[in-house]
């Protein structure tokens, strides 16, 4: 942990992210620092500047592939700490923007782009990192106050006999002057009973096709696979 | 991180939804973000643009300030100016089932950059020594494609007349 630079306590998964970590590092202190011989320096016609983080490694220009690792488990995440995630949050960004680049460019230049699916284990990943946070904020919220969601609402009926929760929405002015609001309706008159009792039984005959249709399957397979039947519990 | 403030808990776009922010009066506290998912990629100019000036694709949602900020908060580059354009989408293409399919629509973000620094769009894709499979891949491909030429031209003993006419 020593030998990394100061600030940098992620456990790198994917090797490009490794590099480019210690590559934005080492541009901010350029003029104090002296770099080290392993790290390979971008001489390229770009003025020295943030924009060369929009665009790939030059070697990986013109490649048909480039290596990547996996993409970040929820698993994994779990166990690293908010500064970490938030770092890491900002790194899957930058390469985000860099792959989105590569993507509009390759379309102009009418050439395949050299591994898309990087795209996809990258936005898994955010995708990943915004449920591990919400997790913690719900329960750091459920300690503190006692309510799960960020912001209170109700079950409310609209005026075709549906039930929904409707979140409460921050106005500048009260309920009972806003015009758009008032001509909402969250109740139901009575002739809707009917078309009530018709949705349901629609719910219900869809629930009981898909349940039959699961029966029916599984004796399928019963017939088919007999030495894979799930043996009983009881003795 | 984004639970330290109660009311910055909501902005975050739950599975696509909008997000919802919380609401500016004045003298209200000005809205910070934890972690913007706002994407912004580079473009190569269609027209020829002044050596400061790089262009962007941005989200819908990025202001000017916006902009400024991303760039010069995460990117560590130094801005100057920033002009912003909505491009419109063609809605006019049909696909199989005579649908109109539209075209995304996307905001265009010319940013020119301070401290006398310039930019030219790189060439993402130069040309790389192919190995020998690619080559005689390659030589194949150019081979099949002459021969369909030739084809479609018609036999040059006939003086490039087509084989319809004639015997």
């Amino acid at each position: 942990m020593n030998s990394s630079p100061p600030g940098v306590h992620i456990i790198r998964k994917d090797a490009q992210i490794t590099s480019e970590l210690t590559r934005n590092l080492f541009h901010k202190n350029l003029a104090k620092v002296e770099p080290p011989h392993q790290l390979k320096f971008l001489h390229t016609t770009l003025s020295r500047s943030g924009l060369e983080e929009f665009f790939d490694d030059p070697k990986n220009w013109g490649e048909k592939t480039v290596k990547s690792g996996d993409a970040w488990n929820i698993k994994q995440l779990r166990g690293k700490s908010s500064e970490d995630l938030h770092k890491l949050w900002y790194v899957l960004l930058k390469e985000k923007n860099m792959l989105l680049t590569l993507e509009q460019e390759s379309k102009r230049q009418q050439r395949p782009m050299p591994s898309p699916e990087r795209l996809e284990k990258v936005q898994k990943s955010m995708k990943n990192i915004d449920l591990v946070v919400k997790e913690r904020e719900t329960a750091l919220r459920l300690l503190q106050t006692g309510h799960e969601k960020p912001v209170p609402g109700e079950w409310r009926n609209d005026f075709l006999g549906r039930t929904y929760w409707y979140t409460y929405k921050e106005w500048p002015i009260p309920w009972y002057l806003n015009k758009k609001y008032k001509k909402r309706k969250f109740f139901y008159l009575p002739h809707v009973n009917h078309f009530i009792r018709l949705r349901l039984e629609k719910h219900l005959c869809v629930r009981a096709r898909r349940q039959n249709l699961e029966k029916k399957r599984q004796k399928v397979l019963h017939m088919k696979f007999p030495h894979l039947a799930v043996k009983s519990q009881s003795q | 991180m984004a639970a330290a403030l109660p009311g910055l808990a909501a902005a975050m776009a739950a599975g696509g939804r909008r997000a919802v922010y919380p609401l500016f009066q004045l003298g209200g506290p000005q809205l910070r973000i934890f972690r913007p998912n706002f994407f912004m990629l580079a473009v190569r100019p269609g027209v020829p643009q002044p050596e400061d000036t790089v262009q962007f694709r941005v989200s819908m949602e990025m202001t000017k300030v916006d902009i400024k900020n991303y760039l010069e908060k995460i990117y560590n580059v130094p801005v100057a100016a920033v002009r912003t354009r909505i491009q419109y989408g063609a809605n006019n293409k049909k696909n199989h089932k005579n649908q109109r399919v539209k075209k995304p629509d996307y905001k265009v973000a010319y940013v020119q950059l301070g401290k006398g620094q310039t930019f030219q769009f790189p060439n993402l894709f130069p040309e790389k020594e192919q190995d020998e499979e690619a080559r005689s891949f390659d030589d194949f491909r150019k081979k099949y494609l002459e021969k369909e030429q030739q084809i479609q031209k018609g036999d040059p003993r006939r003086g490039g007349v087509p084989d319809w006419f004639g015997l």
